[in-house]
């Protein structure tokens, strides 16, 4: 066991070693300037003031230099300030800030995604070949086809501007405004995001259903007299559940760095939609603080999606 | 057969399921589709378009612009209520002396600070926080004396001290070193209590103009500024009429009455009307505007034509909103480099500029019906606009422009380098937005219709695109060929236009005599010694005719050497609730009608709800 973790941990360093050295560089190497940002394009420039700023950001000092200052700040759990928001530290105030709201709608977008797939998966592979399974096969298609922000566009047509029901956009905090209207802001966009998701999901949920229904044990409970639904629930379902919890631990994770479209169309304040601002005004300390940390989450959760396999499957604990 | 139907059913589920999703899209869609037609009805052989009228000539009113009317507010004032402002972007910071500050954020900092002094609707400043204003004989120095009374939000009093401490914070400011700077602004004391004195190290007749923005205009606690200037980013402190009550960065900003206000309307009645109000950005334009449809937000801003559109067609189509709309001075279009060749020669901008369609591209930017086609840095409703510059200004004539660009292309010096007889190279580049890039290929298909250029089409980010045009990397010169652009405001025109024509390079700076005015805002590099000289001699008058006269003297140099090439000026407009009253008709205290809501800059104080 200390020697699986050794080995993860190695090589959560290389991947956090690669992806912080790549994506400095590469942000850095962008032609843009953060000092314009800063400045405004048409404010009268003041030389004197840009040099400042330059000096006060360290933008003057070589990419090696700037790089290996940031990463042996970031070891001691220092990501730095925004070069724009000056004054916002890049992990209390952007990235313990918005992870809840970004990992509230991912968690979101995958329960609703899974609630929807796993019936239709069942219900495909019961019925294979049939019309149920056509028609939700049909579906699944559609939902997979159609991006997450003409979803998103058609979602704020229909639920806030046509029945107004719920807000076109923005994002009511828990702490603010309680859970009902959290949910209100919330539920729009998880549903686009899950939309997607949900395709996905009952396909898997499918096509490893109609393989543990050829299963011997399968066959068995069936010559035992067994109901329907008792073998598919009872029986069937755990072992068709082991891609699915691989896909949604992976996808949870992508989720986490995937929500910049949907974020930036309902104005969510989560880390796609800081991410995208940041990107467009160079704040590659924002920047980098970000994908680190993104990278780490989707890292961890793949680890623990490892893990809940022996969970879901006695026979990978016994080997 | 049972199994057909099953079929034919799914699949009708699965296009309905794509037509709702399509027909959902309420402007992002109907953007793009305008676009696409109007790029392909662009006449390929680039002869005009039947002249429908849809696009009035300049100088003309435009069908269906309807530019609200600024006119003082009326109705019975109510107190109270609550509203949440849609805005295009987040504000970076409530800082005025360090956080730059456009549109989205000023509807937001004027709620906090007031400012000095004020635009009016006939263009001139009037004293806000300032109760006088005046300035010595040659406008080197002018003294101010502030309103009695007025405290900041923590209960400090204003006294002309205040305004002196300030400056010591704005001279390093990072938005308000250069803003004084361009102002010639060498000192500030207080002279009395509440009289300020202005030292300039130069004549500047504008200097309320200056006095009536972000960076230097609004007024902040030097103390507090300077015990916590991080902080003042998110707990801003003014002598506003609203008071910050939480900053939820990228989510929503909450102002509340500030109770102690000293303002009132001219009708004497205590200011502000209303309870709260809740800024919050909405980067997309079409759920922005949804947010007012559904009655999320109870008004939004848009600078963008093709949601003006899209908000008379839901305001025609029954949906309860109205627009303010306001189409200023600033306009669109484009620049070209004139330190690199072929745009070194006028032969080429000319050529380039009379094969500018501005009734086609006016129309793929949405704005057919919306946008004036522009001529000039000033709008037909400004009091600095020249009719005889709209009628110098190169229009579209696609065969004069094709006949100025061979004399071009068969010179055997041509500055390109290239043999004669053969086509010119442009690159020609925009940001990443549907509604330019299909501007930009109406110009590109005309221009390549011509025979004559080759045209790339390039598009970078907002950073890089504004980079590329400053060129920090090569002193200035820019690595930008034909590059889109805006200019202009309604502020005084010296504000935009001195530094757009100063010497643009260290070498041309020198060559012009002048070493130590080197400014990176001159974009298109285009410097002319006359131009710059009536821009300069420009704020060394208060005279309206003389300065409109020199202002006009340089768009008619425009018009002649072309550095700029104009598609439209930009339509702005508020979109409310119909319970929104008081937007745009406010005042300043003197009782002087404001300018309105120009670059959709709302004054919040006067707005109330109607019953």
């Amino acid at each position: 066991m200390g020697r699986v973790l050794a080995t993860r941990l190695a090589r959560l360093a290389a991947t956090l070693f690669a992806v912080t050295f790549l994506s400095f560089i590469m942000t850095s190497l962008l032609p843009g300037d953060p000092v314009n940002a800063i400045l405004g394009v048409d404010a009268p420039r003041d030389e004197a003031t840009v040099e400042r700023i330059r000096e006060e950001l360290g933008l003057n000092d070589p990419l090696p230099v700037r790089y290996v200052n940031w990463l042996g700040n970031a070891a001691t759990g220092d990501l730095g300030e925004s070069y724009i928001n000056r004054g916002q530290t890049v992990w209390g105030d952007t990235i313990v800030q918005r992870l809840p709201v970004t990992a509230q709608l991912a968690a979101m977008a995958i329960i609703i995604a899974v609630i929807l797939a796993v019936p239709l998966g069942i219900i495909g592979a019961y019925r294979q070949g049939r019309w149920q399974d056509q028609t939700t096969s049909a579906g699944v298609q559609v939902a997979l086809s159609v991006p997450n922000f003409i979803t998103g566009i058609f979602l704020i047509w229909l639920f806030a501007v046509k029945l107004r029901w719920l807000p076109a956009s923005n994002w009511n905090r828990i702490s603010d405004k309680g859970i009902f209207e959290n949910l209100k802001t919330a539920i729009l966009p998880a549903t686009a995001l899950a939309l997607t998701q949900m395709a996905i999901f009952s396909r898997l949920v499918r096509s490893d259903m109609i393989a543990t229904l050829q299963e011997n044990f399968v066959l068995s409970a069936k010559a035992k007299g067994l109901s329907d639904r008792y073998i598919l629930f009872r029986h069937a379902l755990r072992p068709s559940s082991l891609s699915l919890a691989t896909i949604v631990g992976i996808n949870f994770g992508a989720l986490l760095g995937g929500t910049v479209v949907i974020e930036t169309l309902f104005a969510i304040p989560g880390l796609g939609f800081r991410l995208i601002n940041a990107i467009n005004q160079r704040d590659i300390l924002v920047i980098q603080g970000i994908t680190v940390f993104v990278a780490v989450a989707y890292v961890l959760i793949n680890t623990a999606v490892d893990l809940f396999y022996t969970v879901l499957d006695p026979r990978i604990r016994k080997s | 057969m049972k199994r057909s139907l099953t079929k034919l059913l799914a699949m009708l589920f699965a296009f309905a399921m794509i037509a709702a999703a399509c027909g959902g899209d309420s402007s992002d869609d109907g953007e793009e589709s305008t676009d696409t037609t109007a790029a392909e009805e662009t006449d390929a052989s680039g002869d005009e378009a039947d002249d429908d009228d849809d696009v009035a000539e300049a100088g003309e009113e435009a069908e269906g612009d309807v530019d609200t009317e600024v006119e003082a507010s009326t109705g019975e004032r109510a107190y109270g209520g609550d509203i949440a402002v849609g805005l295009e972007a987040e504000a970076v910071g409530l800082r005025p002396w360090e956080d730059t500050c456009s549109s989205p954020c000023y509807n937001m900092m004027i709620t906090i600070y007031d400012k000095l002094t004020e635009l009016t609707a006939d263009g001139t400043y009037e004293p806000w926080l300032f109760e006088t204003l005046e300035p010595n004989d040659d406008f080197t120095e002018w003294v101010g004396t502030l309103r009695s009374g007025v405290t900041f939000h923590n209960d400090v009093e204003l006294t002309a001290q205040t305004v002196a401490d300030m400056f010591v914070i704005q001279q390093t400011g990072a938005a308000s070193a250069g803003a004084l700077g361009s102002a010639f602004i060498a000192d500030v004391q207080a002279t009395g209590d509440l009289e300020v004195t202005y030292t300039l190290s130069q004549a500047n007749s504008a200097l309320p103009a200056t006095l009536s923005r972000a960076p230097v205009g609004m007024v902040f606690d030097p103390a507090a500024a300077e015990a916590d200037p991080d902080g003042y980013s998110t707990a801003p402190i003014g002598t506003g009429p609203f008071v910050i009550e939480s900053r939820d960065l990228d989510n929503e900003t909450v102002v509340v009455r500030n109770e102690n206000y000293w303002g009132v309307d001219p009708e004497g009645n205590q200011l502000p009307f209303l309870d709260s109000i809740s800024f919050r950005p909405i980067p997309d334009e079409g759920t922005r505007l949804d947010a007012v449809l559904s009655g999320t937000v109870q008004s939004m801003q848009t600078l963008r034509q093709g949601t003006i559109r899209d908000a008379r067609a839901a305001r025609d189509g029954g949906d309860e909103i109205e627009l303010l709309e306001f189409q200023g001075n600033n306009v669109g279009g484009g620049q070209f480099n004139v330190l690199l060749a072929p745009y070194d020669d006028v032969r080429v901008r000319r050529g380039l500029t009379h094969m500018n369609s501005q009734e086609n591209v006016i129309d793929a930017l949405g704005g057919t019906g919306i946008s004036l086609p522009g001529t000039q840095w000033f709008s037909p409703d400004s009091p600095w606009y020249s009719e005889k510059v709209a009628e110098a200004w190169p229009q579209f004539d696609f065969e004069l422009g094709v006949s100025t660009l061979q004399e071009y292309v068969d010179d055997p010096e041509r500055s390109d380098g290239k043999a004669a007889g053969e086509p010119i190279d442009v690159e020609l580049s925009c940001p990443p937005d549907p509604t330019l890039i299909a501007a930009m290929q109406v110009l590109e298909q005309t221009w390549t219709a011509s025979g004559l250029v080759n045209v790339e089409l390039t598009n970078f980010d907002q950073q890089t695109h504004i980079n590329y045009a400053l060129g920090a990397e090569n002193g200035f010169v820019g690595e930008h060929g034909a590059h889109c652009w805006r200019w202009s405001s309604d502020d005084d025109p010296s504000l935009g236009l001195n530094p757009h024509l100063a010497p643009p390079t260290a070498e041309i700076a020198e060559a012009a005599g002048i070493p130590e005015i080197v400014s990176p805002l001159n974009f298109p590099n285009w410097f002319d010694g006359d131009a710059f000289g009536a821009a300069a001699a420009a704020i060394q008058t208060d005279d309206f005719d003389e300065r409109f006269a020199l202002y006009e003297s340089i768009m008619l140099q425009f018009a002649e050497e072309v550095p700029i090439w104009y598609s439209g000026h930009t339509a702005t407009a508020f979109v409310n609730d119909p319970s929104i009253q008081g937007l745009i008709g406010w005042s300043t205290p003197s009782g002087v009608l404001g300018a309105g809501i120009p670059a959709v800059e709302g004054r919040w104080a006067e707005v109330w709800l109607a019953e």
